[in-house]
């Protein structure tokens, strides 16, 4: 990965891209480092698994990365905007209309029905959407005839499932996943993943997810591995073995 | 338990805080009425205490009734010749004739001084000569000697812009005069006697212009050297012929103290009334606030503590709210009772200088209402939070619990509310004594029966009255509707504590609207003539008769006569009657006379409403027992009996029983008919010509006339609508906490909102299209029910004259627009902090 490559040349082929990222909580004594200078980029289409011991950062760099949070120091860009120069109204503009997210807890809003809350983000952007895509998410999370729903009468892989169809349902330039298995059962969390995998290929989405699962790591194009903020290893076509030989040699 | 208690205290403080500002304002008014109401009676009671601490005995009429309000017992005169008589018993030392009546001071500018139809009366009278019996003392000149001398008090010197050697008008009973001020004089320590102007003249003057020659009001007597007050009066009722008495100063000084305490009562009753209103509206929050709070603190009691304990640690709390918020209201009271003797002295009602009284009474009714109103709606929520298991209060949280109510609640509901339809259709409609103490109750049982009611309307209310807002406002409209009607029972409590405060402004409003309409139709009904001369005074004075003379020989004029106003006793009971000159008065006041002419009203005749002539079986010739206050008990034939109750009243006199009967002959208003050949205008100015001689009097066609009668009940209106405003600001403060508590509750939903675009500015107006909906809700049923009240109090008042009920659509929707308006303030501080709210934060932890 070329750090020095020129924007113009990067933005046509990175969905997100982080440049010197550096993200530090707290002040003085109690000053911890979570980001110590990531520079990684995304590529459009492509599946990317974070991984990493518990504290390393990945939740931090996809929470910078997201609008949710802003970085220290370095840049954090969506396609080719620099988030670092969006104020709030921007920043939720952006996340309505350029990002998806997808939390480990399902996070839903509690008095709209499964439709509505698939189409929350272009409610809010008084759009309508694209009706036919809508249907076709629909149809591929399974999801037809739950629609009218409300998420306490919803299980809690259906419920992952209408998150991953909000995500998607407004085209995002990147959908962004923190541990989005990590709630799941076993058979649900493949779902969603296969679910991911299919985003991925059928409908050309970028993915960044999180993960501490190898096997999940498995269903992406690419893993990237962290420590102590830092990137650490990479890579391409993860097999559960591969991930699971390289995470042991960190633990060593 | 009581550290678990202080704890939940400090972790709660700001929503605490808000609930508490609602109990502090209700007991801050409580305070405040109270301790106004013992500063004033204490004033009073020291002012003539001292004002007459010289004067021994008093003779006077025997009482002939007792009139209300204050007004005390309506006795005649005493003839002058028992003064020699007084003079002489043994242990009198001096004694002296007084004279007090009405009289108006013209101001510099030439407008008459006071309001005696709505404020403090205004006097006149004579001075006293014997020192230790004048309760003035002079400020400034001497005391007045000559046929046109007088002095003033010193408050309408004052307000008159009047000093020692002008010459101004007074207005009596004579023709107006001019007067020579000699001397300012004060009473007792007060500038005037609780805001009357006074004029005071020589004896012989006095009763000339405002009594009547050969006679006093009464007598009063200074004791010789240690001859004691009782010993002094049981020697003069020995020489007192029958109908008269001897009365002990001390004996006055308790009455007139009384009379000023009745006078007082009404505006304390009315003060209290609102107190308790918004101490009602209060204990709604406070009910709101601790269901909201318990559900929550069921979670962190979740780890070991016992239901006796959650039930203990949240009365407790409240006990805790309760006696702080109390305590600073108490505080907070004593510059209520100052506010309030300022609005006491607007109203032309001046409350002598002097320190606050404040009393232990205050302070304990104070403190126990404000704990009261914290505690007992508290219970319900802390026996609730003992009873249910955590588990679930924590999905009502989130969730809201859906649905209509329990049946039971429905059954409730409507139980307490028809109790108090019925307790307050009985007071309205039946004859109990004291109608208040039953129509009260009654009114706060149907705002408390339909606020248990309202949970089960909340739904299809809600849904009703957010149907426009998805159109109007979209996606954010939609949340704001559905977050309004995701917990009904917690959008009908807020609702609640606000239909208290609307339900009370549209019922006023109703009512004053109907009273108006009323009011129009009357004169419309039964004016006949062109123009009326008003003098602005009440039960006491009014313009001297010479006008209505002078009116009606002009060539303009066909005809003018004056309607005069009088108390009477007739058939057990207290009431204004009317006198009029009955010929004349008939061509231009159209009664609707059923039976007997108005040239049969002589001097021992009456004439009758037909309804009271139906209840009490009275025809032509029946007797009626009147007393007057004048000449005692009489028996007057029914002449005759008229149809239309206003304005005449239940019964009219003709001019000569009237002028029998009663010692007084002011004209209180002077009807006018112009000459048919004679232009309007051209009429117009020559009765504003002879007018102009009589200050105080107002020339009114029929429109202002009209626009003058619908001006005290504007007046009213305006001081109702202050003080129920304060009302709707505590029900705002409920809405604020309540939006502030759910939106607490709503944190990780808000957030994820907010994380996958919602703006900041679409939260803000999601919240406040919420709030609005609350607002709405409370104000839909408070026009509901305050129409019902408004509706009851009108058929009620029939007999008053108020027999029309008028439905202000405009105004109505006004109090909605301005609801609306309202609920969106009340949004405010919560919108934005849920606008500030950490997104990162809320979406992320668990
Ligand atoms: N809000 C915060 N305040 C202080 N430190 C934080 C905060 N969030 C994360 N950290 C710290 O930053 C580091 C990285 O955290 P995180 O990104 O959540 O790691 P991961 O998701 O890989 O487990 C950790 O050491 C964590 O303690
Ligand atoms: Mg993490």
């Amino acid at each position: 990965m070329a750090l020095a490559t020129p924007q113009s040349l990067t933005t046509s082929v990175l969905a997100a891209q982080t440049v010197e990222a550096v993200k530090v909580y707290g002040k003085g004594q109690a000053e911890a480092c979570a980001l110590n200078g990531i520079s990684i980029g995304f590529a459009k289409g492509q599946f990317s698994a974070i991984m990493g011991p518990s504290g390393s950062g990945k939740s931090t760099l996809l929470h910078c990365l997201a609008g949710l949070d802003r970085l220290t120091s370095g840049k954090a860009y969506i396609g080719g905007t620099d988030l670092s120069n969006l104020d709030d109204r921007q920043l939720t503009l952006l996340r309505r209309d350029s990002i998806g997210f997808v939390f480990q807890a399902f996070n839903l809003v509690p008095t709209l029905t499964a439709k509505e809350n698939i189409l929350l983000p272009l409610l809010l952007a008084s759009r309508s959407g694209d009706p036919a895509w809508i249907d076709h998410i629909v149809s591929t999370v399974g999801l037809a005839h739950r629609l009218s729903h409300r998420p306490d009468e919803l299980s809690g892989g259906q419920q992952q499932r209408v998150a991953v169809a909000r995500a998607l349902a407004s085209r995002p330039e990147v959908i962004f996943a923190d541990e989005p298995t990590g709630n799941l059962d076993s058979r649900s969390g493949t779902q969603l993943l296969s679910f991911l995998r299919t985003a991925v290929d059928q409908l050309g989405q970028t993915i960044i997810m999180v993960t501490h699962d190898p096997v999940a790591a498995s269903h992406a194009d690419r893993a990237i591995f962290l420590n102590d903020g830092q990137v650490v290893d990479e890579i391409a076509q993860p097999t559960p073995r591969l991930v699971l030989d390289r995470m042991n040699d960190f633990g060593k | 338990m009581l550290r678990v208690a202080i704890k939940g205290i400090l972790a709660r403080k700001l929503r605490l805080a808000f609930t508490a500002l609602a109990v502090v304002i209700g007991v801050a008014f409580m305070t405040g009425t109270l301790v106004l109401t013992d500063t004033i009676n204490r004033t009073f009671d020291d002012l003539f205490a001292t004002v007459y601490k010289g004067t021994d005995a008093v003779v006077r009429a025997t009482g002939q009734f007792d009139a209300p309000q204050g007004m005390g017992a309506q006795r005649g005169r005493v003839p002058a010749w028992l003064l020699a008589k007084v003079e002489r018993v043994p242990g009198a030392a001096e004694a002296e004739g007084d004279v007090l009546g009405y009289a108006r001071i013209v101001a510099r500018d030439g407008r008459p001084l006071g309001n005696p139809a709505y404020g403090a009366p205004t006097l006149g009278g004579s001075w006293s000569t014997v020192a230790r019996l004048n309760p003035f003392t002079l400020v400034a000149g001497r005391p007045p000697q000559g046929l046109h001398e007088m002095v003033i008090d010193r408050k309408s010197a004052r307000d008159g812009h009047l000093q020692t050697g002008d010459v101004t008008t007074v207005l009596t009973e004579a023709p107006p005069q001019k007067m020579r001020i000699t001397g300012i004089v004060r009473f007792g320590s007060t500038d005037s006697p609780g805001g009357a102007t006074v004029a005071l003249f020589t004896l012989p003057v006095a009763q000339r212009l405002v009594a009547q020659p050969g006679m006093f009001d009464t007598i009063s007597v200074v004791a010789d050297k240690g001859v004691p007050q009782d010993v002094l009066a049981s020697h003069i009722a020995k020489v007192l012929p029958a109908g008269y008495e001897a009365a002990t100063g001390a004996q006055v000084v308790k009455e007139t103290q009384s009379d000023v305490r009745k006078a007082m009562s009404f505006f304390t009753t009315f003060m209290v009334a609102f107190a308790v209103i918004a101490l009602v509206v209060g204990g709604f929050i406070i009910f709101n606030t601790f269901s909201m709070t318990v559900a929550q603190r069921a979670r962190e009691h979740a780890l070991g503590a016992s239901n006796r304990q959650v039930l203990g640690s949240v009365l407790l709390e409240a006990a805790a709210v309760g006696l702080v918020a109390s305590a600073v209201g108490l505080g907070l009271g004593v510059g209520v009772a100052i506010g309030l003797k300022g609005l006491l002295a607007a109203l032309g009602l001046a409350v002598p200088a002097g320190g606050v009284a404040f009393l232990p009474r205050a302070a304990a009714v104070s403190l126990l209402a404000g704990v009261g109103i914290t505690v007992v709606p508290a219970c319900s929520p802390a026996r609730k939070a003992s009873k249910v298991p955590p588990v679930a209060a924590m999905r009502d949280i989130v969730t809201g619990s859906s649905g209509y109510g329990s049946k039971e609640r429905v059954a409730v509901g409507t139980v307490i509310t028809c109790a108090g339809t019925s307790a307050l259709l009985t007071g309205l409609f039946s004859g109990v004594p004291d109608k208040l103490a039953v129509v009260g109750p009654g009114a706060l049982l149907v705002f408390f029966g339909v606020s248990v009611l309202g949970r089960s309307v909340s739904l299809p209310l809600s849904r009703f009255i957010g149907w426009p807002l998805p159109r109007l406002r979209g996606t954010t409209g939609q949340l704001a509707r559905q977050n309004a009607t995701r917990n009904p029972k917690r959008t009908a409590a807020s609702a609640s504590a606000l239909m208290v405060g609307t339900g009370l402004v549209a019922f006023i409003t109703i009512f004053a609207s109907s009273t108006k309409a009323s009011i129009d139709t009357t004169i419309d009904k039964s004016f006949t003539g062109d123009y009326i001369v008003a003098s602005g005074a009440g039960l006491m004075g009014g313009l001297g008769p010479s006008l209505a003379g002078r009116l009606n020989r002009l060539p303009e004029v066909e005809v003018a006569t004056g309607t005069r106003a009088g108390l009477v006793k007739v058939q057990g009971s207290v009431r204004r009657v009317l006198g009029l000159d009955a010929p004349a008065a008939f061509r231009l006041l159209d009664l609707r006379p059923l039976a007997g002419r108005p040239a049969d009203l002589g001097a021992n005749s009456i004439a009758v409403l037909e309804d009271v002539a139906e209840q009490d079986h009275l025809r032509l010739g029946s007797q009626v027992h009147v007393v007057f206050k004048d000449t005692g008990p009489r028996a007057l034939r029914v002449a005759m009996i008229y149809g239309e109750s206003q304005p005449a009243g239940d019964y009219v006199l003709g001019m000569a029983a009237y002028r029998a009967n009663f010692a007084a002959g002011y004209d209180n208003e002077i009807f006018v008919k112009k000459s048919p050949a004679v232009s309007n205008t051209r009429a117009l100015d020559a009765v504003n010509e002879v007018a102009a001689g009589y200050p105080g009097a107002k020339v009114l066609d029929r429109a202002s006339y009209k626009a003058e009668q619908a001006k005290p009940v504007d007046q009213v209106l305006s001081l109702v609508y202050t003080l129920l405003g304060l009302t709707i600001v505590i029900a705002l403060l409920g809405i604020a906490n309540t939006l502030a508590l759910s939106i607490f509750e709503r944190t990780r939903e808000i957030g994820v909102m907010r994380a996958v675009g919602m703006t900041r500015g679409q939260l803000r107006s999601s919240v406040r299209w919420e709030s609005v909906m609350i607002a709405l809700q409370g104000t839909v049923l408070g026009l509901a029910v305050g129409t019902f009240f408004g509706w009851a109090l009108v058929r009620a008042s029939a007999k008053q004259g108020i027999e029309q009920f008028s439905l202000p659509v405009a105004d109505l929707a006004v109090i909605v627009a301005l609801a609306a308006l309202a609920g969106m303030v009340a949004a405010v501080l919560p919108g934005r902090r849920a606008a500030k709210l950490d997104v990162l934060k809320a979406v992320v932890t668990d």
